[in-house]
């Protein structure tokens, strides 16, 4: 992703980056995700059944039921780890690492 | 490990002693014969799972009904979907015949439950069921599928029936069943 120098002047704050999660084998792919504040975060079902990403401790934060080939996309919190899992099969486990990036990203 | 009481180790052995004998007197199931043992296996856990749905008491136990209609739903729907794309008629057979059999004996020791002894015979069949179907995959019906597609679609099942199985496992330990 292209974050141009005036931009980040003109935003302090970090620009919102994207992530892709597959879900496949009845996993999230990558299972552990290193995240921004304000990121989004996309999950890709390529499985035939349905799954979605919920938190545990916030079952408001969490995708549809995301049927084969369907993505659905949340917005990480604030900061902290967030422990999500998939609500039709609750074995199924993933986690946000939420941190501010290093400014020298922001510069960039 | 969980312990199963008679009925429910009676229809494990009946599935896997007739896939077991059937695999030894002819390797060879046809694909139209696995096909017809995958639907058949999956309708059986659809239809226990709709009385669950509506029966269980538990909302954790209502939900994994639920999502066991939703997911060998959906693989039904491909394994159609797929057997219609071959021109492949899923054919009866004796594996097919022997988990209906023990299905209908399952479901009769179930459904006259109520509450708590609900739940906890409809978990402990699911655990031994998924384990079944497990044991079928890993040890028939893959091995024996000629048809590179319907193995894929076979292979790319057993994820979810492990995932099953694990989550049957978790609610049996919760409620206490098997013990």
């Amino acid at each position: 992703m292209l974050l141009g120098g005036s931009a980040a002047l003109a935003w302090p704050r970090q620009v919102p980056q994207r992530h892709v999660v597959e879900i496949k084998g009845m996993a999230y792919h990558p299972a552990v995700i290193r995240v921004g504040p304000g990121d989004t975060i996309t999950w890709v079902n390529r499985d035939l059944v349905p799954h979605t990403a919920t938190a545990r401790k916030d079952p408001a934060w969490t995708t549809e039921s995301l049927a084969q080939g369907q993505e659905g996309a949340l917005v990480a919190p604030l900061a902290g780890e967030l422990h999500y899992y998939c609500a039709l099969h609750p074995v199924m486990r993933g986690r946000l690492i939420v941190a501010a990036r290093p400014s020298s990203w922001r510069q960039q | 490990m969980y312990l199963l009481d008679s009925r429910h180790t009676m229809l494990v052995l009946l599935a896997m002693g007739a896939a077991s004998t059937l695999s030894a007197q002819t390797p060879d199931l046809s694909d139209a014969e696995v096909a017809h043992v995958a639907v058949t296996a999956n309708s059986i856990d659809i239809d226990l799972g709709k009385l669950a749905e509506s029966r269980a008491r538990a909302a954790e136990v209502r939900q994994f009904a639920a999502t066991m209609i939703t997911d060998h739903g959906a693989v039904n729907r491909q394994a159609a979907a797929l057997a219609a794309r071959l021109g492949v008629t899923p054919a009866d057979n004796a594996v097919s015949r022997s988990l209906l059999d023990g299905a209908a004996t399952a479901r009769t020791g179930i459904e006259e439950l109520r509450g708590r002894a609900f739940d906890r015979a409809y978990i402990t069949r699911e655990v031994a069921y998924h384990q079944a179907v497990l044991d079928a995959l890993d040890g028939l019906l893959i091995p024996t599928t000629t048809n590179e597609e319907l193995r894929k679609l076979l292979t790319d099942v057993r994820p979810a029936i492990a995932a099953h199985l694990q989550h049957a496992k978790q609610l049996a330990g919760a409620l206490g069943a098997g013990r």
